[in-house]
């Protein structure tokens, strides 16, 4: 069974084989390609797995160091990082694991995150002013540069601690977890952000509510259903709310950085 | 000739005309006599090479500046030194000293260098194609002038804050491109890390440009027109070279980051007031 998955493994993130795989999905220790941080300088082209399964258990340190050993969590297409993009917008699936399984990768949320600091930083700064603009016409531009600051903790920490926080529970629990995947699914949760961001560039008051709180609902429930599915069969449903609500909080610090940024624009 | 030699790693397509280069240099300098071949540097207060065994010596590696390591006369005895890097501003017959030459050569040299390597990456030239030629002699210093004049032209924009504002544009640009070079390592592709600081530093030419005239201008639909055609224009240096870096298939992943950074950096540009 553990073969089954090194064979099929390296069809980059295709959903074809996620059915054949469901039944290997939670079994014990995982290969070298799917824990982190790499074991040993596993690269995944070579004729791999075997050998380096055998190794598991002595964790060799040297393979922290080397770029090579982390290409394994990069080795996408363009065309599978678009699929996934578009299937992260979809609230309700629930199936974002069984697309990620075979092949979960850390480009996703490390350039979504990146993208979202720079997206909330300074589409958020104009879309206060043109609010701002719209009731009082005579303020003047302001960026403050500390707010890529703040966004960029933010942002980073988010997606690099809950995902963590919730791996090390799941362990506790005695559920399975997988640490890449639970960084992939959180990393790929941000992407509605980024469009909503976009969005909430219209000035209406009322409307810009509206965005942000179905964005808000979105994201979550992406988070939760897919973590519900991912847990299936075990009674941690309070860990799912937790997840939902930690989105909800995002969203929350989110548009309470907007209204810093607007008290930061009235200032004389 | 150079097929003589037992390559085991297949040949990028560039190298062989390095080969062919070097191969052509070598044989030019050989025939070519031994004292014309030192560089002009004014005499020193050394060691006398004796310029007598000069004319014995038919390779041109012998004869330099430098003390002969043991009275040997014949030069077929001692073992020729690695030949140097093909050296397009010295003659090849004999090493460059360096290091006791005028400050004011030194400079200009790597000025030079820094022009040169300017017009092969920004400016449209037939060389732009080919990763390997487009280049060759890269240096850190370029990008390192155009990523502080960046920084220091922000924060002069700046009203206030200003040195949180360099500071945040030097950490961008600085970390931006080592990130880059790792995001298309991680891809799988394959570039000289240091060869990709520097194209990525030589790119940002066109944003500082761009920058300068946005601090002199301070109109907000000038910066918008500026920033967006330097920002097409510092896009289109850097694609060539970084798309044929990766497979095909992982271009626009490889791409995507670079136009983020750009962009992100354009719009600096316009906001900081």
């Amino acid at each position: 069974m553990e073969e089954e998955s090194y064979t099929t493994s390296h069809l980059l993130g295709s959903a074809v084989i996620s059915e054949e795989r469901n039944s290997t999905k939670h079994d014990g220790p995982y290969a070298s390609m799917q824990t982190f941080p790499p074991s040993n300088g596993v690269d995944k082209g070579q004729g791999y797995p075997t050998e380096a399964f055998g190794q598991q258990p002595t964790s060799n340190w040297q393979g922290v160091f080397s770029v090579s050993s982390y290409t394994q969590y990069f080795n996408v297409d363009t065309d599978v990082v678009v699929n996934r993009l578009i299937s992260s917008l979809n609230p309700v699936s629930g199936d974002f694991f069984s697309k990620i399984d075979a092949n979960p990768d850390l480009y996703g949320p490390i350039w979504i995150s990146t993208t979202l600091v720079f997206v909330l930083t300074l589409l958020g700064n104009l879309a206060i002013y043109l609010t701002q603009k719209q009731e009082d016409s005579s303020i003047s531009w302001r960026f403050d540069v500390s707010f890529i600051n703040t966004a960029a903790w933010s942002i980073y920490g988010y997606v690099i601690l809950v995902p963590l926080a919730y791996y090390f529970f799941l362990q506790y629990m005695g559920a399975n977890a997988n640490l890449i995947r639970f960084w992939c699914m959180w990393g790929y949760s941000l992407t509605i952000f980024i469009m909503s961001s976009f969005l909430l560039l219209v000035p209406v008051g009322i409307l810009r509510w509206i965005i942000i709180i179905l964005t808000g609902v979105a994201s979550a429930s992406f988070v939760a259903l897919n973590l519900r599915s991912f847990i299936e069969g075990n009674d941690l449903s309070v860990s799912i709310i937790a997840a939902f609500c930690l989105q909800i909080a995002l969203t929350v610090f989110i548009k309470d950085g907007e209204e810093r940024m607007k008290a930061f624009m009235q200032e004389p | 000739m150079s097929h003589s030699h037992n390559d085991t790693i297949p040949l990028h397509p560039s190298s062989q005309s390095d080969i062919d280069e070097i191969e052509n240099l070598i044989n030019a300098s050989v025939n070519q006599s031994v004292p014309s071949a030192r560089p002009p540097s004014p005499p020193r207060a050394s060691i006398p090479v004796s310029v007598s065994s000069a004319p014995a010596a038919p390779s041109p590696f012998i004869s330099s500046h430098l003390p002969p390591p043991l009275p040997l006369p014949k030069s077929s005895a001692s073992p020729p030194p690695p030949p140097p890097p093909p050296h397009p501003s010295s003659a090849f017959g004999s090493p460059p000293n360096t290091l006791t030459e005028p400050v004011w050569d030194t400079v200009k040299r790597d000025l030079s260098r820094i022009v040169s390597n300017l017009k092969l990456v920004v400016f449209p030239n037939p060389f732009r194609e080919d990763p390997g030629k487009a280049l060759r002699d890269w240096d850190l210093w370029g990008p390192f002038f155009f990523i502080v004049f960046l920084g220091l032209t922000l924060s002069w924009s700046a009203s206030v804050k200003k040195s949180e504002v360099f500071a945040v544009a030097f950490a961008l640009l600085a970390a931006g491109a080592v990130i880059l070079t790792l995001n298309v390592l991680l891809l799988g592709g394959h570039i000289i890390f240091f060869q990709s600081l520097s194209l990525l530093g030589y790119c940002l030419f066109p944003l500082d440009v761009g920058a300068l005239i946005c601090m002199l201008k301070d109109n907000v639909i000038v910066k918008v027109v500026v920033v967006c055609v330097t920002l097409a224009w510092s896009s289109w240096a850097a694609y060539p070279f970084m798309s044929s870096a990766v497979n095909p298939r992982r271009k626009a992943l490889a791409l995507y980051p670079v136009f983020l950074m750009y962009v992100s950096v354009g719009f600096l540009i316009i906001a900081i007031d």
